[in-house]
Order: C-alpha cells, then structure tokens, then sequence
C-alpha cells in the first residue's frame, strides 16, 4: 500500500510536469502565432500603404507633367499673343502712315512753300493770257514736287489726294471743288533741300515757269502743317 | 488512480496561468522536451502492460530524456546544425513504435475479454 502511493505520488509529479510543460508550450506557441499575425497585418498594411503611395506619385509625376505640358502651352500663346500685338501695333504704325499719305489726319513736317503770282503785263498790247498762272503751271510744279518725293501737297491750304482734281476757271483754279484766286501758294511736305534742288534745276520747272512770266517763289519752312481732307 | 489525473489538471491549469515570457529560441527546447517527455510515457505505458514497467527506469527516463533532449537542441543551434531534428526523430519513431505496442497489446486482451465472455 505505502509502495503504491508512492508510486502514485512520483506518478502525479511525472504528470503534473508533464502538463505543465504541454500548456506552458501551447501558451507560448499562441502567443507567437499572434504576434506573427500582428507583424503580418502591419507588413500587410505597409505594402498596402506602400502601394498607395507608389500609385499616388504616379499620379502625382503624371500631372506634373501634364502641368509642364500645359504651361509651355501657355507660354506659347503669350508668345504668340504677344507677337500679335506687336504686329497690330506694327500694322497701327502703317495705318497711320498709310492715313498720313491720304490725308485723313492732319500732317506737320519740314517743307516748302512755293508761290506762283501772276505776272505783270510789260507792255500794253501783250495777251494778258501770257501772264496768268493756268493750271498746267500749278501742275507741273505739283508734279515736279511728287516726283521729287513730297509726302504732302497742298494748294491754298488745300490738301491733294490721289484722286484730287484742278481745274482752270478763269481767273481761279479750282481744287476739288473749292475755288482759289491767284496767287497759288503750294506747300509740301518732304526733304527740302532735295525738293528745292529739284524745283531749281537748270532748265526745270522755275526756268519753265519764269520764262511764261510767271513769278515764282520759294520758301523752305521748318514746319508745315497741313489739315486733313474734308470729304466734299 | 485519480491522484496523477489530478496532478495532469493541475500542471495544465498553472501551464496557462503561468505568464512568464521567454524567448522565442527556447521554445524549441520546451518543444523538444515535451516530445521527449510524451515518449518516455508512452513508454512507461507499454512496460506496464508488458509487466516490464520499473519505476526508477521511467522517473529517471522521463527528466533525463528531458535535459538530453533539451541539451542536444541547444547543442545544434549553438554548432549551427539541426541537431534538434535527430531528438525528433529519435522520439517521433519510438512514440510510434511505443503506440503500436500498446495498441496490439490492448486489441489481444480485449479479443482475449471477449473469448472469455462468450465461453461464459
């Protein structure tokens, strides 16, 4: 009887370390199985987020470029906005001038004035047609002074255009319309010295001029200015 | 009969109770212990339906299997070979052996039982 329980007793040792041991291992696995699970999601979660934030600056390099592709764009539109305005100012610029040379806006400039006066009669019997300005007088000088490149003529004031007309009416010409008594003064608008010298070449429109008897004068002007055309 | 069953509830009981934490190395010594352990066992089972059972044999079998056990595996992590994997085999092949015995030694005395009960 002592024997058995003896037995028993070392037998329950036996078993009590036994499970103790087995529970203390399954504790320890479950505990570790958990932990590795927790490791496992936050490795899960840092791929997913890793992933995300991958696919984020894709998208991000993407538009950035579209950003770059859009902003070249705009750049070239200002570009060309800008040379637009330099081409409509540049075109202003012509219109001006173009408006200058038609005489629709009042125009001022170095130039000369030339005055035909009718002549004086020598001796009574002469024709007193020898000693008037006609219109082919007022031509010629006109003429002569376009040739010699006059930006601007005018007679009496009155400015000519392309399509200006004159006309001898007896005792005055009349300008588009617009009548004038002797004398004539024209002025134009140019390089002076050049248009002077090219009124008083030897055997030119002066010589011509005088030789009819006609008195003609010339005065080079610092400034002119003329009025724009009225459209009658 | 009872008092080892006894003891098996109680050792389970503060094996889940216990909160001690070890490392997570030595808990493939604890493994191989409880092999060694669960071989020397069955073990002790067999010698007893075998009559052969010897009381200091199995007492000093089950803490000695225990420490080689759990030495050897030491011994292979510190040399860098899976020496642990010999103490499972070792164990695994006897644990199995050590059950069929029993269970051939069982299966003839319950033929055995039931021959008798027949006769009767």
């Amino acid at each position: 009887m002592k024997i058995i329980k003896g037995r028993k007793v070392i037998l329950s040792i036996v078993s009590l370390i036994l499970g103790f041991m087995v529970a203390f291992s399954y504790n320890l696995t479950k505990q570790k199985q958990r932990e590795a699970a927790i490791v496992n999601q936050t490795w899960d979660r840092e791929y997913e987020l890793r992933k995300q934030l991958i696919e984020q600056e894709k998208v991000n390099r993407k538009l950035s470029e579209e950003l770059r592709k859009k902003q070249a764009q705009v750049t070239n539109i200002e570009k060309d906005l800008s040379q637009e305005k330099e081409s409509l100012f540049k075109l202003a610029e012509e219109a001006e001038k173009y408006r200058m040379f038609l005489g629709k806006i009042k125009v001022r400039g170095p130039g000369l004035s030339v005055t035909l006066s009718d002549g004086t009669a020598a001796k009574v019997d002469d024709n007193i047609n020898d000693y008037l300005v006609h219109e082919q007088h007022v031509f010629k000088v006109i003429n002569e002074l376009y040739i010699s490149g006059a930006e601007a003529v005018a007679v009496n004031g009155q400015r000519l255009n392309h399509d200006s007309y004159i006309v001898c009416n007896g005792p005055v010409i009349t300008v588009d319309g617009q009548q004038y008594p002797a004398p004539f003064v024209i002025t134009a608008i140019g390089n002076t010295n050049v248009l002077e010298a090219s009124l008083n070449l030897a055997g030119g429109v002066k010589d011509q001029l005088v030789n009819e008897n006609i008195i003609f004068t010339i005065l080079k002007q610092n400034e002119v200015e003329m009025e724009p055309i009225f459209s009658s | 009969m009872w008092l080892p069953i006894f003891g098996l509830l109680i050792g389970i009981a503060l094996g889940l109770l216990t909160d001690i934490k070890i490392s997570s190395e030595y808990a493939n010594y604890l493994s191989i212990a409880i092999l060694a352990a669960l071989d020397t066992l069955v073990g002790g089972i067999r010698a007893h339906l075998q009559n052969i059972y010897d009381e200091k044999v199995f007492v000093t079998g089950f803490f000695f299997n225990i420490i080689l056990a759990a030495s050897l595996a030491f011994l292979g992590v510190h040399l860098g070979v899976d020496l642990y994997l010999a103490a499972v085999f070792a164990f695994g092949v006897r644990l199995f052996q050590n059950i069929a015995v029993i269970r051939r030694i069982i299966l003839t005395k319950w033929s055995l039982f039931k021959e008798k009960a027949e006769k009767n």
